[in-house]
């Protein structure tokens, strides 16, 4: 078989062509390559492109108040543009009496004649922290010109109330549903429902359903297993050595599941966890909790959880029952105005309080992410917000004007937060 | 005649005596084993938690037995005691000039709420299970909207300092509810309205027919619970220095457990005030050790059912009629004041 001899001069010509198609493909692949690390860096700036009805920019002082810091958005760039656009709805005007007419009275119409109806179901819902995750849920939709109604179910922590709760939104013709996912994968059968319904089911904050992307649309929200490890660089770094204990909200719930599974072998080889009890995330099962392991482990030097007013409620008071010093280091979840206080009216420089955020704006995304979905846009199934632990020492928690229970991270403005508690 | 009225009496005492001597006889025990396996739990960084807390499940378990001594049973607990938590806050709000104001606000309630389950299940006789569990539900109902309104969670500061003085190095809540306690023993046992609300309990149709107002018994019943779960509600109040919405919750089951292991009846009868705070102390001190035990959780829930239903098998009520058929004469069957029901079969 003969093969056809190429001259000297298309030989050349073909070396030429294929330099310069690898060398264009290098040019392309640099200038991709350095978009995306515009993007990655945090820049707000940088990204005032829209889409799906939404502007993915956010006012940097917003970002700066409920995220501690712009870099603490989602990193991918989806879920980034979710977070963004979600977090310029924040920076909108809303009718203020509209807002808390509609947090008083579990929901109401709008008045925009919009189509869409949203629905919040919370199965819990009693708390300062949920109520201002309602208030939040309200305020964005109200940035929604499309929505004419707004729905709120609350089970006070009755699962199958949730459950029922979730079918009955469906049947008054919720669009899209937010949810907080404190039951797990009970919720499962009823996200399943709405899914085929082709209606956007979006959780916020900590815990976590199976399959986001399948049985329902997306969870928002931090990484549990990634908070463990960062409350153990803490616990590394501040305890070094000795015992600790572990505290969990209701016995197998997967948020406290989920962090204890991974701070405990990120720990140093010389620290010993000698407890991981559950407390219901009640003040007297933490007084009950720290009394009892204090008994036990006098010299103990550290407690991870995730409830910070909790802590401050249950185990301050069981330090000064037992009349020790509470000398500890504290890595916490949520950033309660109540539990910076207390820290602070303690001044006792050898409790160090680390926190990351209560994410009462995280059902904000939750929303827009639901209602992008209702436009067509692919979302990604987990929008993961990074952690940083802060310090008390350095940020304080205990900001002036907040209820105790409250947290200053979340987007609510204080004017309509002191008008929501008189 | 006289020596047989004496064996009667003795033999009375002896069955009144061991219905409620089990429950001390078992925390004897408990505190014994304590001292090999868990001596941690009986230091005073132990009891600190243990005496403050185990005075409210007393109180708490004091209006359940004054409700249980008449057949009854009150499921409305949780309810006044998470109502009455946020009235000490709210009427309370922050300033101790108010603080007797939101006392009485939050013992008003537990009266209110007490008359009215007394009413449906002493009047109306509806089933107090179903009735108080109703009633419960509406007053929790009340009590989110109620708490929806408040931005603070804190007591007045009069109140949370009155539970951390500590005369004799004891918290003053413990020694509030010791006192309670024997003021209601004393009520019950030496004064003729205590006597005749014990009577009514043990029989009422013979009280009925000795002419005493059986009806107006019950609704009492009812109301003086309610009250005593206020003022648990406020000694609760005092020891956590705020309120969430977990206050109270796990004071639907507790209470009864109490009354039941002291050596009460559910089906009504004698009850006594001091073995339900012995009960109330043992409970409190048992899930103390558990977790000084550093038991895993799944376990800790077996552990503490295991001892609930131990408990009521070596409850006075089975010890006092084991008692009765093996002391009582065969010959002459004899109807006992108490109010000990008869098995003579």
């Amino acid at each position: 078989m003969q093969v056809p001899k190429v001259s000297e001069g298309r030989r050349w010509r073909l070396g030429v062509s294929v330099t310069l198609v690898v060398v264009a493909l290098f040019v392309v692949a640099a200038a991709l390559g350095s978009t995306s690390s515009t993007k990655s860096a945090g820049s707000t700036k940088a990204s005032a492109k829209g889409g799906y009805g939404e502007v993915y920019k956010a006012d940097p002082k917003i970002l700066a108040k409920t995220l501690f810091k712009a870099t603490l958005l989602p990193p991918r760039g989806m879920s980034r543009n979710i977070a963004l656009a979600a977090y310029g709805r924040a920076s909108k005007k809303v009718n203020f009496n509209l807002a808390l007419k509609c947090w008083k009275n579990d929901g109401c119409k709008t008045g925009t004649k919009g189509k869409l109806t949203v629905a919040y179901v919370e199965p819990f819902g009693e708390n300062v922290y949920r109520h201002i995750s309602k208030m939040e849920f309200i305020l964005q939709a109200l940035t929604y010109k499309s929505i004419g109604r707004i729905i709120y179910k609350s089970a006070h922590s009755n699962p199958t109330q949730a459950l029922t709760d979730f079918r009955a939104v469906i049947a008054q013709g919720a669009d899209a549903i937010v949810s907080y996912p404190d039951f797990g994968d009970a919720a499962i059968p009823v996200f399943r429902e709405a899914t085929r319904r082709h209606i956007p089911v979006v959780t916020y904050a900590w815990g976590y359903v199976s399959g986001p992307g399948k049985n329902y649309t997306a969870v928002v929200g931090e990484n549990v297993c990634k908070l463990g490890r960062a409350y153990a660089r803490i616990m590394n770094k501040y305890v070094k050595s000795g015992e600790i204990a572990f505290m969990g909200g209701f016995p197998g719930n997967p948020l406290s599941a989920g962090w204890q599974k991974c701070e405990r072998p990120a720990l140093n080889k010389s620290i010993k966890v000698v407890a991981a009890e559950p407390t219901n995330w009640d003040a007297s099962k933490v007084q009950q909790v720290v009394s009892g392991i204090l008994a036990a482990h006098p010299k103990i030097k550290g407690w991870s959880y995730e409830y910070g007013l909790g802590m401050a409620q249950g185990a301050f008071q069981a330090y000064k029952a037992a009349r020790k010093p509470f000398n500890a280091v504290l890595t916490l979840r949520t950033d309660d105005v109540g539990m910076g206080c207390k820290t602070r009216a303690l001044r006792n420089p050898k409790l160090k309080v680390y926190y990351y955020t209560a994410g009462n704006s995280q059902i904000r995304v939750a929303l827009t992410a639901a209602m992008m979905k209702l436009k067509g846009a692919k979302i990604p199934p987990k929008i993961v917000f990074p952690i940083q632990l802060q310090n008390e020492a350095k940020r304080t928690q205990c900001v002036k004007g907040y209820p105790q229970e409250a947290s200053a991270t979340s987007l609510v403005p204080l004017k309509l937060l002191h008008r929501m508690y008189p | 005649m006289h020596a047989g009225r004496r064996m009667t009496s003795l033999l009375t005492d002896a069955l009144v005596g061991a219905r409620f001597l089990s429950v001390w006889i078992a925390t004897g025990a408990l505190l014994l084993v304590a001292r090999i396996i868990a001596p941690e739990a009986l230091q005073s960084t132990s009891w600190s938690f243990v005496l403050p807390y185990m005075t409210v499940l007393a109180i708490a378990a004091l209006g359940q037995m004054l409700v249980i001594m008449h057949a009854g049973i009150d499921l409305s607990t949780p309810g006044v005691m998470f109502l009455g938590g946020y009235l000490i806050v709210g009427v309370g709000n922050h300033s101790n000039s108010r603080l007797w104001i939101a006392i009485l606000a939050c013992l008003g309630l537990g009266v209110l709420v007490g008359l009215i389950n007394g009413i449906l299940v002493g009047i109306l006789r509806l089933n107090p299970l179903i009735v108080t569990l109703a009633v419960g539900q509406i007053v929790v109902a009340e009590g989110l909207r109620y708490a929806n309104g408040l931005a603070e969670a804190e007591v007045p500061s009069r109140l949370s300092s009155f539970a951390q003085n500590r005369p004799l190095d004891i918290s003053a809540v413990f020694w509030t509810g010791a006192a309670i306690t024997v003021a209601v023993a004393l009520l019950l046992r030496y004064t003729a309205p205590g006597r005749r609300f014990q009577a009514v309990g043990a029989n009422p149709r013979a009280a009925w027919m000795a002419g005493v107002h059986v009806r107006t018994h019950v609704v009492f019943a009812y109301t003086a619970a309610g009250a005593l779960y206020a003022l648990a509600a406020v000694l609760l109040a005092a020891i956590r220095v705020s309120v969430d919405p977990a206050f109270g919750a796990s004071y639907l089951l507790a209470p009864i457990a109490a009354v039941v292991i002291a050596g009460a009846s559910l089906s009504g009868g004698l009850a006594s005030a001091t073995s339900t705070w012995v009960a109330a102390f043992a409970l409190t001190l048992l899930n103390q050790m558990l977790i000084i035990l550093g038991i895993r959780v799944g376990w800790q829930f077996i552990v503490f059912g295991a001892a609930i239903i131990v408990g009521m098998l070596i409850s006075g009520d089975r010890i006092a009629s084991l008692l009765g058929r093996l002391l009582r004469p065969r010959a002459a069957p004899t109807r006992i004041a108490s109010g000990v029901e008869q098995n003579t079969g």
